[in-house]
């Protein structure tokens, strides 16, 4: 069993003033009273579970999303989602782990085993006999916006397929594509190769696996440590060598970055490595364009004169980065994009969080925010999210499709179908 | 490159990064978390008491911070000149107009309001939004104080005992919390936000209505709505017939957020980035100049390259001091020289309630006429980029003066006047 520490989080616990800004920000509080806000659940009920308590006091934290919109506002730095999240392992090491979370957290293992037959397991999976089915027997619900798999191969599959296509150069950057691009979205890997390309970066992707946030979020620390720990024998390397790591989904550089070795307390070279190596996209984007090396050969993304309108919603996992919005930086360099920021907090879906029948309601209600928001940008037929199951989710709750901000950009270098998703080459 | 970048997004940060965006700077705020504002009453105290230990409230606050800065010349209010001081008030009257929350004084011109507290004491404030100004205690109206079965933090009998043994007439009624929600645990927040509903609304008003009697104005937790507030008000006061008005509750307080939010939104909407979750640890100066801050992030330092930098932190309460169990007291980001006592015995006077206030809150960052920060023994800038204002200068004590969205607006304003030169220098 992994023990569960309460190394870093421990110290910023004693910061808690009470103010209560947390719960009043926190989207989940609002629209249920199964939870009880971050205060109580955080670093109030924290201090019953100091110094070797037997039992978690609040069960309620499960019903926490972890966006982390509390560590966000809070004026004192608590780091109330962390706390929340190493609660949940204590319950899981309490009381074991339901096996709709155990399945939730095997991303990499679904993925791979429908990429065997994608057709067969698209269908399979999207009907709604098995739909109900998954809701009654494991606790998924119906309606959640499960992805369907490829029927293209891989993204690791194309990268082979177009291997003599690909650019060869002195400067190279290694890609982390995340279980989400490798089975699901692999054209999100190939809007971000043409991106790098563009800007005369040789993009390496070497073997990795799944970063393991899946499992972190439902508790599950053992099972996530052995995938972290795969990373960094696979990756730490490239690190130290001096490449950047740069990854499309905010939530795996993220756990790359900093969940991971946080949570499962990892301060050996190998993490501290690939944490210090590793980048979202537009963050290091952001940083070739401060030094003046990025690529704006850009051209107009709609066919027409008129402006695109194009709904913004910054994933939570940004908040976690502490980056600001590089996205939305670079976005605002092309030509006639009309962006429209959402200070909307949360789409509701965090991670696996609404996928799960019984918080599904509140995931959709957290969600009303966003899609209210959506909704009131007139022209708006299409938006743009960083972060996988954010847009799964918003198109869920706008019925307008959603796209990866890299995916606006190189299509605005001329490189990528927006309409098609795929690489123009 | 940025031409300001603002550290702090309290009252004075927004105000700062106001005043610089009209004129014509490219500015950004950076902040830990949500600002001071949080905490407020959402009203604009601009000098509540003179001196500190006196117990009758200032009349007129502009009139008493002319000899309040007689006698304290290092007082932040002496770097102004009384037409700035008005000026910056104007400033932020205006600014809160545009932003749809409009705040209004006495109506006798430079008088201070006396608002009730949410324990009933009086409360001297210069500048108060809408919702509050029916309950300035002046006015001859009897009060009706309405609270709700299981709200916490509000409890209206004690409001009105204590606003009686003021002499003011005063009775209190209960009405059931199901009246807005039959959720458990709702904080106000949340029950504002409820209350943006107009079923929810019009419930109340049906309550309110069966309990006022003729001639009576009604006192309720500040909890009237949050987006739709002006709404929500105006139509509680339709249905019901009778002045309305908000006393603030306990933190997280409603009035202050919403204040928050209608400062944050309109400054976006005129280019001023605000970011939250960036906490600066550390800075790169020479040659005199702050040439970056750095922000702490999930994997390595953010680099914020600026041309001028304005710290608007906050004192010990806003976070922008830093100190341990050894008496150290620091500025968090630039180690400026303060003037707080570095010993932990002299950060306290024996009594908790001393009249005459606690050193630590006394203390801060000392500045020129500029409001840049200075070394005490030479008196000149720091550095010759950077500038403060608000709660993190010294000599002022916002507690027990009630000066502290007074300091943070007027500070505010003038100190980015300064930096743009656009100003005839204090000499005071």
């Amino acid at each position: 069993m992994h023990t569960i520490s309460w190394h870093s989080v421990e110290l910023t616990l004693d910061e808690c003033i009470k103010c209560n800004i947390c719960t009043s920000y926190c989207p989940v509080a609002e629209v249920t009273d199964l939870f009880a806000g971050p205060k109580y659940s955080g670093p109030q009920a924290q201090r019953f579970r100091e110094n070797g308590q037997p039992h978690s006091p609040d069960h309620s934290v499960d019903y926490c999303s972890g966006c982390r919109v509390c560590n966000d506002v809070c004026p004192t730095g608590v780091r109330i989602a962390e706390i929340n999240a190493k609660a949940r392992a204590q319950m899981v090491a309490e009381h074991g782990i339901p096996l709709r979370n155990r399945l939730l957290g095997r991303n990499e293992l679904l993925g791979k085993a429908g990429s065997f037959a994608p057709h067969l397991a698209n269908l399979a999976l999207h009907n709604p006999v098995s739909r109900v089915l998954a809701e009654k027997v494991v606790g998924i619900a119906r309606e959640a916006p499960l992805p369907r798999w490829s029927t293209e191969g891989t993204f690791s599959a194309w990268m082979k397929r177009t291997r003599h296509r690909r650019l060869r150069s002195d400067k190279k950057v290694v890609y982390f594509h995340g279980c989400a691009t490798q089975y699901y979205e692999p054209f999100i890997g190939q809007a971000a190769v043409m991106v790098l390309e563009q800007n005369g970066y040789e993009v390496l992707v070497p073997p990795q696996n799944c970063c393991g946030l899946p499992m972190l979020s439902n508790g599950e620390f053992d099972a996530a440590e052995r995938y972290h720990r795969g990373n960094v024998a696979r990756l730490a390397g490239f690190g130290l060598a001096g490449y950047p790591i740069v990854g499309t989904s905010t939530s795996c550089t993220l756990t790359l970055k900093e969940e991971a070795p946080e949570l499962l307390d990892k301060e050996d070279p190998g993490s501290q490595a690939l944490k210090q190596a590793t980048w979202d996209i537009f963050e290091w984007l952001r940083e070739l364009h401060a030094e003046g090396q990025l690529s704006t050969d850009f051209r107009p993304l709609s066919p027409d004169e008129e402006r695109l309108v194009l709904p913004y919603h910054a994933p939570c996992q940004y908040r976690a980065h502490r980056i600001g919005k590089p996205a939305l930086e670079i976005l605002s360099l092309i030509p006639g994009l009309d962006l429209r920021e959402s200070h909307a907090r949360c789409c509701g879906i965090a991670g696996t969080y609404g996928y799960k029948a019984e918080k599904y309601p509140v995931a959709m209600d957290v969600g009303r925010e966003l899609f209210d928001f959506v909704a009131a940008q007139s022209g708006a037929e299409i938006t743009a999210c960083d972060s996988e199951t954010c847009r799964w989710q918003l198109e869920h709750g706008t019925h307008l499709p959603s796209r990866h901000p890299i995916e606006f950009l190189a299509a605005a270098y001329g490189r990528y179908d927006l309409e098609r998703r795929r690489a123009v080459e | 490159m940025t031409q300001l970048i603002v550290i702090g997004a309290g009252l004075t940060g927004l105000m700062a990064a106001h005043t610089a965006a009209q004129a014509g700077l490219q500015v950004r705020i950076i902040a830990k978390g949500m600002g001071a504002n949080h905490w407020h009453a959402g009203t604009v105290d601009v000098l509540g008491y003179h001196p500190r230990d006196s117990r009758q409230p200032v009349r007129r606050p502009l009139e008493s911070r002319d000899v309040l800065v007689a006698e304290q010349p290092g007082h932040p209010y002496a770097r102004v000149s009384p037409e700035e001081m008005q000026a910056g008030l104007e400033a932020f009257t205006r600014l809160a107009q545009e932003a749809g929350l409009p705040h209004r004084g006495s109506d006798e011109p430079g008088r201070n309001l006396l608002l009730p507290s949410p324990v009933g004491a009086a409360r001297p404030a210069f500048l108060a939004p809408e919702a509050q100004l029916a309950g300035e205690l002046g006015r001859d109206e009897p009060m009706l104080i309405v609270g709700f079965q299981g709200l916490r933090d509000f409890y209206p009998q004690l409001v009105a005992e204590n606003l009686g043994k003021q002499g003011v007439t005063a009775r209190a009624a209960f009405l059931p919390l199901s009246l807005v929600t039959r959720e458990r645990d709702r904080n106000h927040v949340q029950l504002a936000k409820l209350l943006d509903e107009p079923e929810r609304v019009a419930g109340l008003g049906r309550a309110l209505r069966g309990l006022v009697k003729p001639g009576e104005r009604v006192g309720l937790p500040a909890i009237l709505g949050f987006q739709r507030h002006r709404e929500v008000l105006a139509s509680l006061v339709e249905q019901v017939g009778a002045p309305i008005f908000e006393i603030p509750t306990l933190p997280p307080s409603v009035p202050g957020i919403r204040l928050h939010t209608a400062l944050a939104r309109r400054l976006e909407a005129l280019g001023v980035r605000i970011e939250t979750g960036m906490e600066v640890l550390g800075f790169h100066g020479e040659d005199g100049r702050v040439l970056w801050v750095e922000t702490e992030t999930a994997a390595r330092p953010l680099k914020h390259r600026a041309e001028r930098f304005l710290l608007a932190t906050g004192g010990v309460l806003g976070g922008g001091f830093q100190s341990d169990h050894t008496g150290r007291i620091w500025e968090g980001i630039f180690h400026l020289p303060l003037t707080l006592p570095q010993e932990r015995s002299r950060w306290f006077r024996p009594r908790f309630l001393d009249p005459a206030g606690q050193p630590v809150f006394q203390g801060g960052v000392p500045v020129n006429g500029n409001f840049q920060p200075v070394d005490p023994a030479s008196g000149q800038p720091v550095f010759a980029n950077l500038w403060a204002a608000g709660n993190t200068l010294a000599h002022a004590d916002p507690i027990h003066e009630r000066s502290l969205e007074g300091v943070a607006i007027v500070t505010g304003v003038a100190a980015v006047k300064a930096m743009v030169g656009d100003r005839a220098p204090a000499n005071s």
